[in-house]
């Protein structure tokens, strides 16, 4: 079985942990800037402020009610992220936590009887919040698609439930589906769900009876498949084989329009290696084989009418030694590209991928690693360390670029209690 | 019914120590021919965390901001360490939420009723009343005090 561990509220519940006057008080953090609402206390959903929209348009709301706002405070939303997180690796046997999010981390469950299930969650849950002062809610399932649906359930009645779901007979994922409007399954986003309420599909159950071949071909392919497939309570491809590492790992976007120049390509290729890299280190493999792909955009005159790709060029390097450090791909992703790129040309989509690898411990090792690198790994450790706790991607490489170098504002920041020592909590 | 090891000190060692070679802090052993004998020898130095920090996701710290402790040796501008997993029970000095303000005194717990105990004459016991706002926030295991 697959749990989700979701923090409930998250960035409202690390700024009441120090300001405990505001526990039963609404809450809101507002996003960089100050612009939009992106977290909100119980109290703040039932006076009516949503999720994600502007500040502005929710002011006279929370001036009117006296809700308690505050800038993002990254500083202390990071290290509370990792003392959650760094609790459940300590209870939960090596490897079975993936972070998903901030505030989510899948747990593989599969070492727990079913009929335990609920005790071990409970207990769990009781854990993280007496270690680490944040609340949570756990949706447990067969597969990832159905504890998130457990976990929605959870959260959505939190009296009732205690903030934990187990779905472990299908009976109980049959009426958890009935009731999951299919705009909050996981994966389905905007475009998807009115699409299938035009095909009368508006719960996941409605969804989980469709065959899998009519996901694979109204639901975007093998991903629509797949959701299907889990939906329908099967164990999905990557819950067979949970803990084995990807033998390839790619990142891949299309651009937000069509780019001709080689400097924003250059930075895209950038972005999507230290992207890759990071996700190579986080399974602790060092990769061989370097690819990269451009999809340049279909010519107007074209007639392969529901086929709008046009011609894709790619091209693959082997590295001399393995490496996972993001300057070494960034070098052969760049390179390649170069290669590949040709003025003149629209392109509208570009990926990286990794493939061919080694465990990374086997490099740790070797001898003939120079100190160097011992230094380069210490380095990616420590802007990986730096990038999970501030988001954003605080520390980039210069060939990513510096467009995006807005000064933040943040007026009604609350104290970094937890990572600076002239802001401690004062305590009478 | 409790599924999860509730020693956190248990394997701790080990796990920092592990941690701290997969982060490099310790300086790897480079089998390459004679290293000087001193090497022999290295260690990592006293770590203060090792001491003061026993399961550190767990772990805070808070500044004192009155002599309610002096008796206790807590004085004015130390820093608390409180640490969340230990179990707060009576006669231990905790930090403690009451009606919303943080407090540090000696926590006396009774059969029906939870007191706050300072130590020094001038400030009273605190009786935490049935209908009062109480959460002990965590257990005070390290003062760090500055001479």
């Amino acid at each position: 079985m697959q749990a989700i561990v979701d923090c409930n509220s998250f960035y409202c519940a690390c700024e009441r942990l120090f300001q405990p006057q505001l526990q039963h008080a609404p809450v809101v953090v507002l996003s960089n800037n100050d612009g939009c609402i992106v977290s909100r206390s119980d109290e703040a959903k039932q006076l009516g402020i949503n999720m994600a929209i502007p500040y502005f348009q929710a002011k006279d709301l929370i001036e009117k009610n006296k809700v308690h706002a505050f800038s993002s405070n990254y500083h202390l939303y990071g290290d509370l992220s990792w003392r959650v997180m760094e609790t459940m690796r300590q209870l939960a046997p090596p490897g079975c936590v993936e972070v998903y999010s901030v505030d989510e981390a899948f747990i593989n469950l599969d070492h727990i009887a079913s009929d335990q299930l609920q005790d071990y969650c409970v207990s769990l849950k009781k854990k993280i919040e007496t270690w680490t002062g944040i609340s949570v809610s756990i949706g447990v399932g067969p597969n990832k698609v159905l504890s998130k649906v457990a976990n929605r359930l959870a959260k959505k009645s939190k009296l009732l439930t205690g903030c934990v779901v187990i779905l472990n007979d299908t009976k109980k994922i049959q009426a958890a589906l009935q009731s999951t409007p299919i705009d909050d399954v996981w994966g389905i986003g905007y475009s998807y769900s009115e699409k299938l309420k035009t095909y009368g599909i508006h719960t996941a159950y409605a969804l989980s009876i469709k065959d899998l071949s009519w996901g694979k071909r109204f639901l975007g392919g093998v991903p629509g498949m797949k959701l299907i497939r889990e939906l329908k309570g099967m164990h999905s491809h990557d819950m067979q084989t949970p803990r084995t590492s990807k033998k390839m790992i790619a990142t891949t976007r299309m651009f937000g329009r069509t780019v001709s120049e080689w400097q924003e390509i250059e930075e895209a290729l950038a972005t999507y290696a230290t992207r890759t890299a990071e996700k190579l280190r986080r399974q602790h493999s060092a990769a061989y084989g370097v690819s990269v792909f451009l999809l340049k955009k279909a010519p107007p005159q074209t007639d392969i009418s529901h086929y709008h790709h046009g011609r894709q060029v790619s091209g693959y390097v082997k590295l001399d030694n393995p490496s996972n450090l993001t300057p070494d791909i960034i070098k052969a992703v760049v390179a390649l590209g170069k290669s590949l790129f040709e003025q003149g040309e629209l392109y509208k989509k570009a990926g990286v991928i990794l493939s061919d690898f080694v465990p990374d411990n086997a490099l740790q090792t070797n001898l003939f690693v120079a100190p160097k690198d011992q230094n380069r790994k210490k380095l990616m450790n420590v802007i990986d360390n730096m990038n999970a706790a501030f988001r954003d991607d605080i520390l980039k490489f210069a060939t990513s670029g510096t467009q995006k170098n807005w000064k933040m504002r943040s007026e009604r920041r609350s104290k970094r209690y937890t990572t600076r020592w002239d802001e401690l909590c004062l305590v009478r | 019914m409790s599924f999860i090891d509730t020693d956190p000190n248990e394997g701790m060692a080990t796990q920092q120590i592990n941690k701290k070679f997969q982060s490099g802090q310790i300086i790897q052993a480079n089998a390459t021919g004679f290293g000087a004998a001193s090497d022999d020898f290295m260690e990592r130095g006293i770590d203060l965390n090792e001491q003061l920090i026993r399961n550190k996701p767990a772990t805070f710290f808070f500044r004192v901001n009155s002599d309610a402790m002096l008796g206790a040796g807590i004085h004015v501008g130390d820093i608390l360490i409180v640490d969340r997993s230990l179990t707060p029970s009576s006669g231990k000095v905790v930090v403690a939420v009451l009606n919303g303000e943080f407090l540090v005194r000696r926590l006396q717990i009774q059969e029906h009723s939870i007191s706050l105990v300072p130590e020094n004459k001038r400030y009273g016991t605190i009786q935490v009343a049935q209908l009062e706002q109480y959460s002990t926030w965590g257990v005070v295991s390290f003062v760090i005090h500055s001479l």
